[in-house]
């Protein structure tokens, strides 16, 4: 049997790559970067959103299934770069460091994953520009770290504010959808910041909170535990004052229906989700439909979410919109066994 | 608890003598506070301003804040009054007693169109502020302010001869405000419209040539221009003007 191709080593492709491999499957797992993990391993995620377990144990695991295993054939700092359907399967023709040329391969799961977004998009909160304001991908490596020094000075902030939604469900950049990660991610950054630092004051800053599900609970325990304090109003512009030492956040609190110029130490904004430049690639060369939004779309999202309509094709994880890592694994999981009985058939 | 700083209370209603059920409850219980409670939902607002070019977009706000956070009027001017996301909340829910207060408010913006930039559901705020303006005015909703009514005494005045009787114009409205300048500072004012040469007033009147063909034709310009911006409010409502 030919090798099942699988593209992207974050937790979608870990986890197809590992279920296949425990299906007896041969895998080339092709990956961009020079390491697998895809972005939690990429910004050095701390806790994972709702129940705090330290991103460790869960790419851990993931990964050593991955690397014990001679089934799978790993291509880091790979791409593919052209493919060929067959009568079954595809030929590819991958490109990197420790091989190039063309390789059979019985079946494909594209699991290349998303973006985050680029704030300084949007220029009228001036990340790039100001030290103190920091996207809140940097910030999970900080606080992973306990790095929590105020760029300006490096002396411990004592007011942090984080702002949802920023390039998320906003047309002005062209992103219109909900990114799903943001509020739980940001809250949970909150907690850690106030279970570690009690005396560092922590404010959100929404539109709305969409901690879904069971995810609630997160949301309700930083209120009761950890008092986290939310303001429901869209921060407008960040200006900064003191020389750059802090930053002045400037919005309408919509509940007063009044002005707040509030100043911080740290801003973090929670910027949101966007295809991957390996999906938008990865849709070019495989011929795949993409919505509105640049995802990658399942051809029955309702009934089989992990097949792209064309035969031998299957998708997972954030490649076809914004997703949590259990997400992830549970569609490479689903991907694996669609792949493995359309390579085995 | 009696009310110390009766100044401060919105919408007090004060009758000097009241008798409830045959007992005189007047002297120092006749202060009484308006109901707070909104009962007037009514989305005729939302309908028209909808139905306009300039408020296509109204149904798309949902009440972030990012235009008021970002005005310069509300923020860096301090006029908190002004707040779009608010008028355009009432507007769509058809708070419109609410929204009355703001009538004047409204035209306070200066159009800087930092809110459009910024709104990141795409609604046109500053158009579609300026449309709920105009529905106040139009619909009678906000009780006129002086500046209304002297525009409109302005135009009467001119429409009259085709040209000011500023005089006649400054009479007719201080009538119509039920409040007097004194005597010393009209004569005074008279004679230098006398002196200036403007004072076309009584037995000084003038008239512009021709303006006896010349104003028909613009008062069924004005009406039909204001017949145009009415088109589509609701009928039942009647223009009010006063105080």
């Amino acid at each position: 049997m030919n090798p099942v191709l699988v593209l992207g080593g974050g937790p979608a492709g870990l986890s197809a790559a590992a279920e296949l491999a425990a299906l007896g499957a041969p895998v080339l797992l092709v990956e961009k970067a020079e390491y697998l993990g895809g972005n939690p391993k990429r910004w050095h995620y701390s806790l994972l959103a709702p129940d705090l377990t330290p991103a460790e144990e869960v790419m851990g695991p993931l990964l050593r299934r991955v690397e014990d295993t001679d089934l799978i054939e790993r291509r880091l700092r790979s791409t593919v770069t052209r493919a060929e359907p067959r009568d079954r399967g595809f030929r590819v023709e991958l490109s990197g460091p420790e091989s190039s040329g063309w390789r059979e391969v019985s079946s494909v799961i594209l699991a290349t994953g998303f973006d985050h977004f680029d704030s300084r998009r949007k220029y009228e909160y001036g990340y790039g520009r100001y030290p103190a304001l920091i996207d809140f991908k940097e910030f999970e490596g900080m606080i992973h770290d306990d790095r929590l020094t105020r760029p300006s000075d490096g002396a411990l902030p004592k007011r942090i504010a984080w702002l949802l939604c920023v390039g998320s469900r906003d047309v002005q950049v062209g992103n219109p959808w909900c990114c799903r990660m943001g509020c739980a991610v940001s809250i949970k950054q909150a907690v850690e910041v106030r279970q570690k630092h009690p005396e560092i004051d922590a404010y959100v800053y929404y539109m709305d909170i969409r901690t879904y599900g069971l995810w609630e609970d997160l949301y309700w325990k930083s209120m009761n535990q950890y008092g986290v304090k939310f303001v429901r109003g869209r921060i407008g512009q960040i200006t900064q004052a003191e020389g750059g030492k802090r930053l002045v956040a400037t919005g309408e609190d919509t509940l007063l229906s009044r002005p707040t110029e509030v100043p911080f130490d740290m801003i973090v904004l929670a910027s949101g989700m966007e295809p991957g430049t390996g999906t938008k690639d990865a849709a070019q060369i495989f011929g795949l439909h993409v919505g509105p939004e640049g995802f990658l779309t399942p051809k029955l999202s309702d009934l089989n979410p992990v097949d792209s309509g064309r035969p031998g094709i299957f998708l997972a994880g954030a490649a076809t919109g914004p997703k949590a890592i259990p997400d992830s694994v549970t569609e490479g999981m689903g991907a694996a066994l669609r792949a493995y009985k359309y390579a085995r058939d | 608890m009696p009310i110390v700083e009766k100044s401060l209370v919105e919408g007090l209603q004060r009758t000097e003598t009241l008798e409830v059920e045959g007992i005189d409850v007047s002297g120092d219980w006749n202060t009484f506070i308006a109901s707070r409670v909104h009962t007037d939902l009514d989305l005729s607002i939302v309908d028209w301003v909808r139905g306009q070019p300039q408020g296509t977009t109204i149904d798309r706000c949902w009440q972030c804040g990012t235009c008021t956070a970002g005005c310069c009027l509300h923020t860096d001017y301090g006029l908190e009054e002004f707040n779009p996301r608010y008028f355009i909340y009432l507007a769509q829910l058809g708070f419109e007693k609410e929204l009355a207060r703001y009538a004047q408010t409204v035209w306070r913006c200066v159009s800087c169109n930092k809110c459009v930039e910024r709104c990141p559901k795409g609604v046109k705020v500053e158009e579609v502020v300026h449309s709920i303006g105009t529905y106040l005015e139009l619909s009678g909703t906000a009780p006129k302010s002086p500046a209304d009514r002297f525009d409109e005494a302005y135009t009467r005045n001119l429409l009259e001869r085709g040209i000011l009787d500023e005089a006649g114009l400054f009479q007719a409205f201080e009538a119509g405000e039920g409040r007097t300048l004194p005597t010393r500072e009209k004569l005074r004012m008279g004679l230098k419209l006398l002196f200036s040469g403007r004072l076309h007033t009584g037995p000084l009147a003038k008239r512009t040539r021709g303006w006896g063909r010349l104003r028909p034709v613009l008062e069924r310009m004005l009406a039909e221009d204001l017949a145009g911006r009415r088109r589509g409010l609701p009928s039942r409502r009647p223009p009010t003007g006063g105080p």
